[in-house]
Order: C-alpha cells, then structure tokens, then sequence
C-alpha cells in the first residue's frame, strides 16, 4: 500500500501466519521483533497467528505469511483455499521456500521408512514427499533462512506498507562476510564452506565464529556448486553430498548435485 | 617544509625495543593506531594499543586460494605480506550512511549530500601499510577526490590519515608488485617509512606530518652497517618475486578480446562470490540500501560495498546487461588491468595478490592475463558501422558536480501512455534550470531507491520528467499528484552537442519512451530554427498508445519549415498511419546525409539498427549520436554501476557518439 493511500485512511491489511510441515521457529521471528511489534501491530491487522494468539480468523487475507513444506494430503488443500484467499502470499523460512531438513526424506522410499519408525505405519497419512509451497501455488515473495532474519522481514514488512521492492539481495554469504571483516575460513583453514553458492541474509554467522557455511538460506542465483566442490578447500567429491544435504537440500542447484554424488548419506533406513 | 623534510631526512635508528615511543607519539595526537595483528588465524588489521599486539615472530604464506600464518625464528613485527585486509576498510568503510529523508508537512526533505561529508572522522594512523597499499591509496585518491565529482566522506577519512609504511622484506607467491611497478620498495606516498632489521628500524619522513613526529622521538642517525642491511632487505623481496611479468600488451589485449574463449573458461570455475572484488585495495563498487520505518516517512540512504560480479549490479528493468559469469569476470578483469587506464591514466591493480590468495576457487590473474590479455586481438563479428568507428578519448564532463537532492514541487502532470506520466516541476534551483538537453536527473522519494530520468523539457521556472513506471520506484514518482513534492539531484551526465546542429541538416529518430530525452533538443532545434539545415524527425512506437506527446507532435507535423514521420509496429483500429519499424521509414527516403547530424534513442537494438541506416546515408559515426540506458545510481562516476567499457555512461555520457563508444556499442554483456 502507497503511503499516499495510508493516509487517505485505508484500513490496515489483514495478515496471517499459518505452518505446516515446519517448527514454528520462523513465524516466532516476528515476536522476536521487539523493537517494532507496537509499530508493525498499528499498521498491520494481525487477524491469524496461532502461535501468538488463540483468536482465529478465516480468511481473506491482504498478506500471508506461510511456513512449513507440504507433507500431507490435508496440508495441500489447505494450501490450495489458503492461496484463493490471499492477496499476497509470502513463503518463509528453508520449509516454505525449499522442503526444509525434512525434504531430506525424498531421497529414500516412503514406505519401509514408516514401517521402521512407527508399530502402526498404516496411520502415517503423509505425502511420499516433502516440497516447498512453490511447487504447488504461486509465491509472491519469500524470505530464505533456517531461521529467516528478523531484519528481512521488518524489511519485507516495510515494503509491504511503503509500497516499493524489498531489498534482498541475491548475494553471497561471502560478500557480507568480507563487509563484517571475517577472514575466510576456506582460504585461512581449510574448512568446507557453502558461502559462495548460498544467498547473503543471515549476516555471515557461521564464518564469523569461525564455521563453515551450512547453507541455510539456500543456493543463489548462478552457485557454481560444481566448481565449489572441485576447487575449493574442504570440499571434495566424498564430503560434499554430506555438506549439501542440509536444511535447503530440495533445492536446485544443490539437489542436482546431491544427485550426481549418489543421494545425500542415509537414504536407506 | 620542503626544506625542514630535507634537513630532516637523514635515516634515523629506532631500536626494536621503543617502538612503542612512535606509537605513542602517534596517539598523543589523538590518533587510534591501525596495525597488523594475528586473529582468526590471519595477519588482519585492526585498532592496535601497542607493539605487543602486532604479529612478532610470525610470517604469513600464501598460495591461489590458500594462506596461513607462519611461526617464524626471529621476532620481526613486519616480516609478513599482506593480509585480507586494506587500509580501504577505514578509508572507504564497508557501510556508510550518505543521505537521511523525510516527509514533512511542507513536502520531502532530504539532508545531508550523496556522498555526505560526515562529521570529522576519528583521525587515524596506520602502521606497516606496504608500497603496494600506498599504490592503492594513491590510486583511491584519484577516484575520489580528483573530480569531478568529490567523495566527501572519502576525503573526511582520507585527511586525517598518517601513514607509517613499512619496507616489504617476505613476499609470498601470490605477490607481484613488480610487475605492476608499485614495489616493493616504498618510494612515495608515505608520512614515516620503516625498514625493519631484527634489532631495530631504519627510519626515514616522507611527509612535514612526517617530520614532526620523528623529530619527537629526538632518534640518531642510523649507522652505515644498518643502512646497508636494509637496502640488502629490498633487494631480498624484490629477487624473492623472480622476474616480472611483460603487461605491456595487456591494456590493448584485454579491450580487444571480448570474444576470447578463456572468459568462458575462467567462468566455469568462478564463484561469482564477491571475494577477489572485496579483498581489493582499489576496487571501488558501490550499491545504495533504503531503510525507512513502516511509513516510509523517514529514511536512511546507507552507501555499502558492492560488487560487479553480483548479478543485479547491472540490472535495469528490463533485465541485466551482463548476465553471465563470464561477462561479469571480464568486467572485471578487463577494468583492472585496461579500461581503469583509459578512465584513470593507471592501471587498477597493483599486484597485491589478495585476489589470487582470497579466491576461494584459487583463480590467479596472472595465469588469465597470460592466457586473455597476452595473445593479442581476437577477431569479432562487427558491424560496419563499428568497423569505422575509430578510437576516442574518454571526455571528462566539465564543470562541478551537483551532489545534494533538491527539493522540487509537482505543479501537475500528464498521462502520456498507460504506464508513462511526464511530471511538470517548478524549483528555483539554478543549476537545474542550466542543464542541458539530454541530461537526466536522480529522481527520489523517502524510503525509494532513486532513479535516472531524463528531463524531457526546459522552462524558466521548471522542468518536465518524463517517467515509465518500470518499478515500484519509478511507479510511486509516477502518482505524484499536483503540490506534491520530491528529490531531485542534477543536472547529471553529458547531453546532447546542441552546437553540432548549426549549419548541418539535423536527423532526429526517436522509438517509444526514447522520445523523451530528445524532446528538449527539439526545442532547441524550434529555438534556432533559422541556423539549421533540413530538420527531420522519425518517431517509432510499438502500438499507436504508446506515442508520447501526441498532440505536440502532431502540431510538429503541420510546420512546414519540419519534416515528421511516425510508424508503430502494430497497429490498432484508428491508426491511419505507417505500420513498421522506425528504420523503414527510411526506405524511401532520398536526402544525402554527408551534411547531417543524427540524434538517436530508444531500446538498443533499435539504435544499432537505426545507426547503420544513417551510416548508409552518409552520416559518418562521428555525427551521429545515441544517448544509453544504464543502471546510473551515484550519477557522477563513483559507484561503478553503469559502467561500459571504458566509459562512466553516467558521467562519460549518457549521450555518446558512434565514434566514441566504437565496439562497446555491440558488444553483448559489456
């Protein structure tokens, strides 16, 4: 919404929070946006947001906040009424946006699984697989991380309200890891490390303490997943179905590449 | 001062044990001391209290993608190379906010400048800065602060810096400032320079600055065993290099090979991952972030590093114009070693190394050089109208660069497609009123990136924007409503050469919105009607919706004393007129363009087209000029988006000739 119609006294868009196959540690973000949870509250309409109130409301939403993949049957047409009522529908977190550590489970058959975990696999309701909200509904926007950053969503909330393009850069982790001053943990230690292939939003933790990326906020655009094996320290054809198999494994191009090293480990029960 | 530097200048002894003494000195002034230290297992640089926290006994090495710290025998505090860090980090910081905006009752204020002057900075002093670095500082200072436009902040910085080099004595294997000719000896730049013996420094003043410091240590002479000693640590680090490499093809090599198959290669194995651009001393890339609160009513403008190997750097609404790793590495590569000479008279390395050592994939330059820049010019597919185009130097836009947003009024607006307005705006500001047909301003609004528009007309109160909401930026400018306000910073870039008119028949082509930098041409064409030849005007749109200034044109059309011609692609059901692209309203055509001057714009391929039409009438590439759509964010040459070749477009242009921009006006990915 324009400023320009803010103050002409639109009334203020009604958003929801809604999961599915997910922890819930993405849509807590927005609580932990202390700073500015009275200013998003006056000018957002927070009509749905299980964890943090028990009022419920159907839609239609004006923005809805989406974590979690799609795991069930029941999830998918919730998904599929929750799009048709929705204006803009924004996916959060490596759930929403790539399958998440439990797309992990595409790799291995369905069936013998639940028949090892549960006496009673007959019950188990779920889809031969886990995929993000993309591959079944359109996304407006979505914001990466396992978690997502509290300051991309005040940035993506703040878009919303003013009007113009979020600012999410499709960089690399190596970028702001350069910017904060960390050393390289590739080049100095010969440590493996997604941070050239994986977008830029979490602020270079891992690095800065000295850690190799884990990718939790997915490939970039243009991650040369191949030369990052080939090339660089720390990564080699053995390791790098392990490293890639993480919270964004669904995601291409680091699917292909889990492929093309025979699957991530334990596919097998 | 030049004579007390003389007096001065006898090599003084400091012993390895009072270090601390230049330190301290140094801090009395009020000074925080940068220096080299070991943390995260690198020699980094950072805010030192002493010599004790500076990296004795310990030695770095250094391979394409590989560095370690090394425990070494001796106690030396510089007997290193360089670490992933530059002095750039405090002179050129990572994050800089340059602009605050603000809605106010009275309409958009923005303070501040672009780039803002901050308050005096903390003075700084930094110890062990190499010959390579004073190379790189050197060649900073004249990006920034030799005009025309000035980084104020970078000057801020950059004042108040005192610089204690030290002599480089353990290169590693990824060095070659030999080559580069910026080592290893220390020879300008400098306050204090060291050189470094196991039982103390050799100490010689490069600077008044200089003087006065070394005159507070009250040192002796150095004796001639030490003086000996030192000059033998030199000549070490320079034969520790081996032979240099011949770049002296290099600048001809690189600009003429675009089409080179070592670009495709070198691009399999790069990460476009920022780190080689980052870890340069030199490179100078910029992008502008917008923060706001939830109503968009106060804004921060934070300048942050950026890089040409990011995809979106060259991004315009209509996509990116270096899509591929491989343009973007020749980017690179080819403003390091070729095109920073023809913008700067340098080249834009220095041969540190750090882009050799911090490549994670361990590409080295120098092997690319030797395979891209040493074989000589490659052939490449050209049209004729570049084969003709001869080389031109590189013009720098005369005169002081405006640098603040200005606020100007909305007075009104007219619809002129579905997605274009042209805004009418009055200001006082003078330096907007001056401006010149073809030049653009920056155009903003708190909270919103700010965005290159052309001004589409002149008057004596005011000017016209006219506007193709492309994005949310462009689109809110679009919905400003009559007594509304917003920024504006201009008159930018390089227009039109109005004076090449006079006597000469005048060719105007004009596709769809490029019809709106061209308007203020025409009048000044209308102005000196009489001084001017035959004038032509050929407008293409690609439906009859699309036509700006309709009525304006269609006055233009009855004049007798101008000839106007349209076409749309595609018709629709009350078009009466040409159907087709612009160049075949050329087809029957019989005037002799030997006494013309052509004005070109509109999408790029409509231009190359366009321009081999005239070319085939007559009007050589030095006569016939089109104006380039670029990503220009700074507007004054400083944040390296919208870089072409050797051209700024934002500075350099946007109005260039064929002549000028010769290849780079076909090349793809450029």
């Amino acid at each position: 919404m324009s400023p320009t119609a803010r103050r002409s006294g639109r009334r203020r868009p009604r958003v929801g929070v809604v999961k599915f196959a997910s922890c819930d540690g993405c849509q807590l973000t927005l609580l932990d946006l202390e700073d500015d949870l009275l200013a998003i509250a006056e000018r957002f309409d927070i009509v749905e947001f299980p964890e943090a109130t028990s009022r419920r409301s159907a839609g239609p939403f004006d923005v809805l906040l989406v974590e979690g993949s799609i795991s069930t049957e029941e999830q998918l047409e919730e998904l599929l009424r929750l799009r048709r009522e929705s204006t803009t529908l924004v996916t959060i977190g490596a759930c929403a946006t790539a399958g998440g550590i439990q797309a992990l489970r595409n790799w291995s058959e369905h069936g013998p699984w639940a028949a090892t975990v549960y006496p009673r696999p007959e019950l188990i309701e779920s889809l031969a697989m886990a995929t993000p909200v993309a591959d079944h509904v359109t996304v407006d926007a979505e914001l990466r991380g396992c978690p997502i950053d509290p300051q991309q969503l005040l940035e993506l909330l703040t878009a919303l309200v003013v009007g113009r393009r979020p600012q999410l850069p499709d960089e690399s982790v190596c970028a702001e890891c350069k910017r904060r001053g960390a050393t390289c943990v590739v080049v100095s230690q010969g440590t493996a490390c997604l941070g050239p292939v994986t977008r830029t939003g979490c602020g270079a933790l891992c690095p800065v303490y000295g850690r190799g990326c884990y990718g939790c906020f997915g490939p970039r655009n243009d991650a040369n997943v191949v030369s990052l094996i080939a090339n660089t320290a720390g990564l080699d054809d053995s390791v790098a179905s392990t490293r890639l198999a993480g919270f964004t494994a669904w995601a291409e191009p680091f699917r292909s590449v889990i492929d093309d090293h025979g699957g991530p480990p334990g596919a097998k029960p | 001062m030049a004579q007390a530097i003389a007096s001065t200048n006898v090599p003084r002894w400091l012993p390895a044990d009072q270090l601390d003494r230049l330190i301290d000195v140094l801090r009395a002034d009020g000074r925080t001391i940068i220096g080299p230290t070991v943390r995260d297992g690198a020699i980094v640089l950072a805010e030192i209290q002493g010599a004790a926290d500076l990296p004795a006994g310990r030695g770095d090495e250094a391979s394409p993608g590989r560095y370690r710290v090394t425990q070494r025998e001796d106690s030396r505090r510089f007997d290193h190379a360089v670490g992933p860090m530059s002095p750039k980090r405090w002179t050129f910081p990572p994050r800089a906010p340059i602009r605050l905006g603000r809605r106010t009752s009275a309409g958009v204020r923005f303070s501040g400048v672009d780039p803002r002057p901050t308050p005096r900075p903390t003075p700084l002093a930094f110890i062990g800065v190499r010959a390579c670095e004073l190379a790189a500082i050197k060649i900073q200072d004249h990006v920034f602060l030799d005009g025309p436009a000035v980084d104020g902040d970078y000057r801020a910085r950059r004042a108040s810096a005192f610089l204690v080099a030290v002599e480089c004595a353990t290169p590693t294997s990824t060095c070659f400032c030999t080559s580069m000719g910026t080592g290893p000896e220390v020879t300008t730049g400098f306050d204090v320079v060291l050189t470094e013996l196991d039982d103390g420094f050799i100490v010689r003043v490069g600077s008044p600055a200089g003087v006065t410091v070394v005159d507070a240590l009250s040192l002796s002479p150095a004796d001639g065993s030490a003086m000996k000693a030192a000059e033998a640590v030199v000549a070490g680090a320079r034969d520790a290099m081996g032979s240099p490499m011949n770049m002296e093809n290099v600048h001809e090599g690189l600009q003429a090979s675009p089409e080179h198959p070592g670009w495709a290669a070198v691009a399999e194995r790069c990460l476009s991952c920022t780190n080689c651009t980052l870890v340069c001393p030199t490179c100078f890339c910029t992008s502008v972030v917008e923060r706001s609160d939830l109503d968009g009513s106060i804004s921060t403008s934070e300048r942050t590093w950026d890089s040409c190997f990011n995809e979106g750097f060259a991004k315009v609404a209509g996509g990116s114009f270096r899509p591929l790793v491989k343009d973007r590495y020749r980017q690179w590569l080819t403003h390091k070693f070729s095109t920073w000479w023809d913008q700067f008279g340098s080249s834009g390395c220095v041969g540190c190394g750090r882009c050799i050592a911090w490549c994670p994939a361990g590409i080295d330059v120098r092997e690319e050089l030797a395979v891209i820049g040493g074989v000589g010019p490659v052939p490449m597919p050209q049209l004729s109208v570049v084969a003709a185009a001869t080389e031109a130097p590189v013009t720098i836009s005369p005169g002081s660069v405006p640098a603040a947003f200005v606020t100007v009024h909305v007075d009104g607006s007219s619809r002129e497609t579905a997605d274009t307005m042209t805004l009418h705006l009055s200001t006082t500001d003078r330096r907007l009123l001056a401006g010149r047909p073809g030049q653009f301003v920056m155009a903003t609004l708190p909270a919103f990136s700010a965005a290159p528009i052309s001004i589409s007309r002149f008057r004596s109160d005011g000017l016209d924007l006219t506007i193709r909401a492309a994005g949310p930026a462009t689109r809110a400018l679009t919905e400003l409503e009559r007594g509304s306000t917003l920024g504006v910073r201009g008159p930018l870039g390089r227009g039109w050469p109005v004076e090449e008119m006079t006597g000469r028949d005048v060719v105007i082509v004009a596709g769809g919105v490029g019809l709106a930098p061209l308007r203020p041409l025409i009048d000044a064409c209308l102005a000196e009607r009489d001084a001017l030849g035959a004038v032509r005007i050929y407008l293409g749109a690609r439906t009859p919706t699309d036509r700006l200034f309709v009525e304006e044109v269609g006055r233009l059309a009855l004049r007798m004393d101008i000839e106007v011609e349209e076409t749309v692609d595609r018709a629709g059901p009350v078009w009466l007129g040409r159907v087709g692209i612009v160049t075949q309203l050329f087809d029957h055509a019989t005037w002799d363009g030997r006494n013309a001057v052509a004005f070109v714009c509109g999408p790029e391929r409509m231009m190359q087209a366009t321009s081999e039409v005239l070319f085939s009438r007559g009007i050589d590439v030095d006569r016939t000029w089109v104006t380039l759509e670029r990503n220009m964010s700074c507007g004054v040459g400083l944040c390296g988006h919208c870089q072409l070749g050797k051209f700024f477009v934002c500075k350099d242009g946007p109005v260039f000739s064929l002549a000028e921009l010769g290849p780079a006006f076909t090349t793809d990915g450029l």
